[in-house]
């Protein structure tokens, strides 16, 4: 149907919905923004992180010495399209990007410099990391074995958030990211009991990796001014990371305190390896190298060692599940909204029964996430069974609208505070107050044959006071 | 959709010593040396490179008599012999002093010939076009992890950064290229950096959607590049690019090669001539003598009449030059369209095709 993929194409050019950290960084004051842009690879993650559009703003103004008019740019805007080039100009001056883009479009002059070193090299800011000198003894790690160490980091993070105090004991990731998971909101204790998962966090699970990671790091942003840290040093080094080539190594003896002090946090999540913590070097890992990619090759998305890789779920029309992994992680994702049968060394067999959604969705989370997760993690064979993917779904049409009808069930109630009016002493009387009511447009419920009826609470106040008004001026008439 | 995956950039450059010697003149208005040329290439394909982290790239040069790939991001090795540097990014170091190494290498080499041979402009163009089909190839024929590391990248685009004139010889290449390209839905982008506008070129970049510049301010190179070549085709819906409005769409003559106003055209299988002949070179279909007798003697009218006259005439119509249908040979408005109107400019009988036996009519 291409008529349908040119609006989701067009769809997709109308909304792109900026990345979490750029919300994050527009709301930083400017003065931290333009420190942040004094170094190079700060300013060419940033600019990854753009929508395309305001990445070409970006390109087309870079190497211009002098200011121009505004409208000597609009000019070659397709009319159409003025909203979107008007959004794109308006975020970019959120980030301190184009100040005053009223009067005169010139770049910010620390990032307009900053970025025309990343493009051209040189200068000696040595923002992109100083490559550590090479070791004879003791080789770097190789990248397979980087990815491996990544993904088990991961993965003991999320696998701790799935099992903690379901009974199992799973290994316990470090101290700092039980402080981050439980400061996040993702897992909460309940007097002094170990860790639960919150509802909040059974939809991170179901996140894409690359949103997980993201909002772990916002969330350490966040954490880095409680901690004291300088929020620039924090971010300029992560920004370094992403910039840093997978299976090198890199010296810590340009970092500053702060930036050897994250070094260990890093560590825990899985986003660089050092030999030993006093190590005098680092190597990043996939999970840092793709940060500011949008579609990143995490290892944590490979899955198993077993099995193909980019998906291992078969749901049929009779709500059975067969997944084809053994890896715990996936599993115990698997079991928060399946209830699981039988195991077998590559293969876990469950179904999608009533009580295992409903059990879901008390947790906090929503049918559409449990559809997506199913569709994102489909089997290649399920695929193949899709000619074009828009007439006929992925999943089974009957399971899908079946999960999302057992959400419906638990929204059939819907409660709302307000007040209930009774006992007005004449049928005039309350039909003038209920008159009154509905001119305010806070009537939820009336009941005429019992003279009552029930009000929002905003309209309280007003009804109140036309009331008394009323007994007033009946008194004193 | 455009954000999600990496766009890939082809780039050939015309690297013909003599066009650069010409092009750095300081007689020019704007000289622009092949060094000067080159830095701000680099930091066009660093841009391109920086726009996304999954963004491909191959760039490919056009040497006197032959065609090299100079770099392709995909067979790159992971650059484990490259000397790390804290205030470059790696990736663009790598791209940069590949292509440089390369270049060099391809110039120390040519130095030796004493008469240069024609630009392998074509040449370059397929292999870019050869590069584009495997790497969608790649990318669509399975999502698993060799096409993720060899980024799968869509919307391909090539660009031609020419400074040689119109090899008239090339036309008939060129047009089967400007074809493929339009097969593989892949925009051409074409500048010309010197020297007097491309017939050719403009053909390739109007045929694919691509956009043709022929650069006045040669001194602004780099603005030119990143304004007009450097957005993929989802951008340019929003911020528009340069287009032409006049497009020379004349073509060159398949014997003597010569790029022509009103030529004739074989009836079978669309070879244009200059003037009229008694067998197709391509095709070997005899043509009447009749018939080309009354061409011939058409051909003097044909040439006195205004620019807008054109169909040339068939057997089955009386020599009409009057009739001015809408059927200039060379001014359609695409490529098919083009090929069609030449179809009506046809010699011999008829203007249906016919197979070669059918069409020897009465000598």
């Amino acid at each position: 149907m291409p008529s349908v993929s040119l609006n989701d194409e067009e769809a997709a050019l109308v909304a792109p919905l900026p990345h979490a950290l750029i919300e994050f960084l527009a709301k930083e004051p400017k003065n931290t923004l333009t420190r942040l842009y004094q170094r190079p690879s700060s300013c060419l993650a940033i600019f990854r992180l753009l929508s395309p559009l305001e990445r070409q703003i970006v390109m087309n103004l870079l190497w211009l010495e002098s200011a121009i008019p505004p409208s000597t740019m609009a000019a070659w805007v397709v009319r159409e399209h003025k909203k979107l080039y008007d959004d794109a100009m308006e975020a970019l001056t959120d980030l301190n990007i184009l100040p005053n883009s009223i009067v005169k479009l010139a770049l910010n002059a620390t990032f307009k410099t900053s970025f025309r070193q990343a493009i051209t090299g040189g200068g000696a800011s040595g923002s992109f990391g100083v490559p550590a000198e090479k070791d004879d003894k003791r080789p770097p790690f190789d990248v397979d074995s980087l990815d491996g160490y990544a993904l088990e980091r991961w993965e003991t993070i999320l696998h701790y958030m799935v099992s903690s105090g379901s009974g199992q004991n799973p290994a316990s990731p470090s101290p700092g990211v039980l402080y981050l998971l439980q400061s996040s909101g993702l897992m909460a204790s309940q007097q002094g009991a170990a860790l639960r998962i919150t509802s909040k966090g059974f939809q991170f699970l179901l996140y894409p990796p690359h949103a997980q990671l993201w909002h772990l790091l916002l969330q350490y942003l966040e954490m880095a001014g409680q901690r004291h840290m300088d929020l620039v040093e924090v971010l300029s080094f992560l920004f370094m990371l992403s910039t840093m080539e997978l299976g090198r190594e890199y010296s810590i003896e340009n970092l500053s305190q702060t930036q050897k002090a994250m070094l260990e946090d890093l560590r825990d999540y899985g986003l660089l390896w050092q030999r030993k913590p006093s190590s005098r070097r680092f190597s990043p890992t996939r999970l840092a190298t793709t940060l500011t990619s949008s579609s990143p090759p995490l290892p944590t998305s490979a899955g198993t060692s077993s099995g193909p890789k980019d998906g291992f779920i078969v749901l049929e029309t009779n709500y059975r599940v067969y997944a084809y992994t053994d890896n715990p992680l996936q599993i115990a994702v698997l079991n928060l909204f399946v209830s699981l049968k039988y195991r077998f060394p590559n293969l876990v067999v469950g179904s999608i029964t009533r009580e295992s959604v409903k059990k879901a969705l008390t947790n906090g989370i929503s049918a559409d996430q449990i559809i997506s997760y199913l569709v994102t993690h489909a089997h290649p064979q399920m695929r193949k069974n899709v000619p074009s993917s828009f007439p006929n779904p992925l999943l089974p049409v009957t399971v899908q609208d079946q999960i999302r009808l057992w959400e419906l069930e638990k929204n059939r109630l819907k409660s709302q505070e307000g007040c209930l009016y009774t006992s007005f002493t004449s049928q005039a009387d309350y039909e003038l107050v209920l008159k009154y009511a509905k001119q305010l447009d806070v009537v939820l419920w009336e009941n005429a044959a019992k003279r009552c009826f029930f009000g929002s609470l905003e309209g309280h106040a007003n009804i109140r006071e036309f009331i008394e008004r009323r007994k007033q001026s009946q008194m004193d008439s | 959709m455009d954000d999600s995956t990496g766009s890939h950039l082809s780039v050939v450059v015309d690297l013909s010593p003599t066009q650069w010697h010409l092009s750095g003149h300081s007689s020019n208005a704007y000289p622009l040396a092949l060094n000067s040329f080159l830095s701000q290439l680099l930091v066009f394909l660093n841009a391109h490179l920086a726009s996304k982290h999954e963004n491909t790239l191959a760039v490919f040069g056009a040497l006197p008599g032959k065609s090299v790939m100079l770099y392709s991001s995909i067979d790159q090795e992971v650059g484990a012999t490259m000397q790390m540097d804290s205030n470059s990014y790696l990736a663009f170091k790598m791209v940069d002093s590949a292509i440089v190494r390369s270049i060099r290498d391809e110039l120390d080499v040519l130095m030796d010939d004493e008469e240069e041979a024609p630009c392998g402009l074509v040449g370059a163009l397929t292999k870019a076009l050869c590069y584009v089909n495997r790497v969608a190839l790649a990318s669509t024929s399975d999502n698993s992890s060799q096409s993720l590391e060899a980024g799968s990248s869509t919307d391909p685009r090539i660009l031609i950064l020419s400074v040689s004139p119109d090899l008239t010889t090339s036309y008939i290449p060129i047009m089967n290229a400007i074809f493929s390209a339009q097969k593989l839905k892949v925009a051409v982008d074409a500048c010309q950096i010197y020297g007097t506008d491309s017939v050719f070129l403009q053909q390739a970049a109007h045929l694919t959607g691509g956009s043709y510049i022929s650069l006045e301010r040669r001194d602004a190179l780099l603005q030119y590049l990143i304004m007009s070549f450097l957005s993929p085709p989802s951008i340019r819906k929003v911020l528009s690019v340069p287009t032409q409005d006049r497009i020379d769409f004349r073509a060159a003559c398949f014997c003597h090669k010569n790029i022509i106003d009103i030529g004739f055209v074989c009836s079978v299988c669309l070879s244009i001539f200059c003037q009229p002949v008694p067998v197709c070179s391509t095709c070997r279909t005899k043509f009447p003598i009749k018939t080309l007798q009354r061409l011939n003697a058409a051909k003097p009218l044909l040439a006195q009449s205004n620019g807008s006259v054109e169909r040339t005439p068939s057997s089955s119509q009386p020599p009409t030059p009057s009739h001015s249908g809408s059927v200039a040979p060379f001014s359609g408005h695409n490529g098919n369209t083009s090929y069609q109107s030449l179809h009506s400019a046809s010699i011999g009988q008829g203007n249906s095709n016919g197979t070669n036996g059918a069409r020897q009519g009465p000598g």
